[in-house]
């Protein structure tokens, strides 16, 4: 029978509720986002005041927008973690009064399993080698055993991170990777910054340091996000090249804010080429944060019967993709 | 250095198409003979490409010729070719661990990932570290294991770097053979503390906790 499920993000600067059904269609998917000041990052305790405000607009959104009542849903999922503490106790607390007064079972959801499994449905990817790239994450994954599991990661910075300090140190608001990608188009000079790949791992914080010195010694921006944009990408498409060869997967998938940079999406679609394998990129709308990848993914794991009782349904800052059971891929 | 002539090298079958090189099988005056072949990675800046290509075949080939004196078997180096970034090397037949690990039994990953560990430990002991150990660059040839692609290789003695050879094993035993990870990862610690001594060991292994614990959302098994 067909089951209906809302899912609610607010791991970090997204507050966004979704309606799913279970043939995988997409009914809402509305979201508030928080700014953070130009210059600086994201405050988790400000952040977790946009989300409160946020809240019951968006919910009542979400299910507006649905053309579903409360009656229809069968499971409220939520994003369990991992995330910024404040932010995430948001979205906890809505869902379980959702599900409580309704009466339907709690799902809880990985931030990060819910990239990829939306990525798959919305790309059609059957096994992919997956790069998820974002503020939160920036790691190279596959199905393997019952679990999604790393295959290579950065050591430090995520690559979010990387592009949103980079731009922070310019005097960008974060998030900055749009900002950057556009000036970066301007340029087509290459200054030369340390390139690290260690094995299947990357590692940031040198490049990050340099850019911040060519920078701070006169650079332009543009030359440097140019030359920062070129040297990371490249980085993380190696390492990414590297899974592929040695999974022998056909299909690489991008997933995460950073999914929505052309130049990266260029770059892993010739990298495929050479190995014959499918490039896919994940819809802008649905890349970043979104409720629809807590609601989908809740719409897997409600169908494998994972439930919490409202009791235990804490939230998990840190919560590594690779220790979750990934029963519905079994 | 000159280019081989046609009478000399002809290329064959291809291998292995890897991340970042061909693995040619061909032939050589006359031997078999693997090429490597680094082709131009056309999603890289061209300037940034040829300087990782060439950077990384001169380095190759100058750690190859490290771990052979470490008394790590690695195929012998018959010709270099920085123009093409290609190197010619020794043919090894056998079977890739990565390969090998895919049906084995936990009961059977003694032998070759204790030997996995010893040969790590002896490269470093000899002053560097591989930079690439997964599965598939350590083949099994009659018994013996033979260690590939030296193209992240450097010589250092840092703990950190040592460290991170390590980290790789245990992120690709456990990414990539599941199964037998706990049993292969035991083993091949013993073998690495036998050759290295215990407390060399042990503080390489102290330092791949803390690197676990520098990661994202870490929970150090």
């Amino acid at each position: 029978m067909k089951s209906i499920v809302i899912g609610v993000e607010s791991t970090a600067h997204t507050f966004s509720a979704s309606v799913v059904s279970s043939d995988g269609e997409i009914l809402s998917n509305p979201k508030s986002v928080y700014k953070a000041p130009p210059g600086g990052g994201i405050h988790p305790f400000e952040a977790s005041q946009n989300h409160l405000a946020a809240a019951p607009s968006v919910l009542s959104e979400a299910l507006r927008s649905s053309g579903v009542g409360l009656s229809d849903l069968s499971a409220v999922a939520y994003a369990m973690g991992p995330g910024l503490g404040p932010c995430l106790r948001v979205g906890a607390v809505a869902a379980r009064t959702l599900a409580a007064s309704i009466g339907v079972p709690l799902v809880p959801v990985n931030h990060a399993v819910g990239h990829i499994e939306l990525g798959c449905l919305l790309t059609g990817a059957k096994d992919p080698v997956v790069l998820l790239v974002s503020g939160g994450h920036t790691m190279i994954i596959a199905y393997s055993g019952l679990r999604w599991r790393i295959l290579g990661e950065s050591l430090d910075l995520t690559l979010g991170q990387l592009l949103d300090q980079f731009g922070r140190h310019h005097g960008l608001a974060s998030p900055c990777g749009r900002a950057i990608e556009e000036s970066a188009s301007r340029s087509n000079h290459y200054l030369r910054l340390p390139y690290s790949v260690k094995g299947n791992d990357v590692s940031f914080s040198g490049l990050l340091t340099a850019s911040k010195s060519l920078l701070d010694a006169g650079a332009s921006f543009e030359d440097v996000a140019y030359s920062l944009q070129e040297t990371s990408f490249s980085m993380v498409a190696e390492v990414t090249e590297r899974a592929l060869a040695f999974t022998g997967k056909k299909e690489v998938m991008i997933v995460g804010g950073v999914a929505a940079n052309k130049r990266l999406s260029q770059m892993m679609s010739a990298m495929a080429e050479r190995h014959a394998a499918k490039a896919l990129s994940v819809p802008l709308e649905y890349s970043g944060d979104c409720g629809a990848q807590i609601a989908w993914t809740g719409v897997l794991a409600h169908g494998s019967g994972i439930e919490v009782p409202v009791a235990e349904s804490t939230v998990r800052q840190s919560w590594r993709l690779d220790v979750v059971d990934i029963p519905w891929r079994g | 250095m000159t280019s081989p002539g046609e009478a000399e090298w002809v290329p064959g079958r291809l291998l292995y198409r890897g991340a970042e090189a061909d693995v040619v099988l061909g032939d050589w005056q006359g031997l078999p003979a693997v090429f490597k072949v680094r082709k131009p990675l056309t999603y890289r800046l061209a300037s940034l490409d040829q300087e990782i290509r060439r950077q990384r075949t001169v380095h190759e080939a100058e750690m190859i010729r490290h771990a052979k004196r470490a008394g790590v078997a690695t195929p012998f180096l018959y010709h270099l070719d920085l123009q093409a970034s290609t190197m010619v090397m020794e043919y090894i037949g056998g079977k890739m661990l990565r390969d090998l690990a895919g049906h084995m039994a936990e009961k059977d990953v003694e032998g070759p990932f204790f030997k996995f560990g010893e040969g790590v430990a002896r490269l470093h002991a000899a002053g560097m570290m591989h930079g690439d150990l997964t599965t598939a660059n350590v083949v099994s040839r009659e018994g013996s294991l033979v260690f590939l692609d030296f193209g992240l290789a450097h010589r250092t003695s840092r703990l950190e770097d040592h460290a991170v050879d390590l980290r790789l094993i245990k992120e690709t035993l456990v990414g990539a053979h599941p199964g037998i990870s706990r049993a292969a990862l035991d083993a091949f610690f013993r073998g690495y503390e036998a050759k290295a001594g215990t407390p060399r060991f042990r503080r390489v292994r102290s330092q791949l906790r803390n690197i676990e614990r520098r990661g994202r959302y870490a929970r150090v098994a």
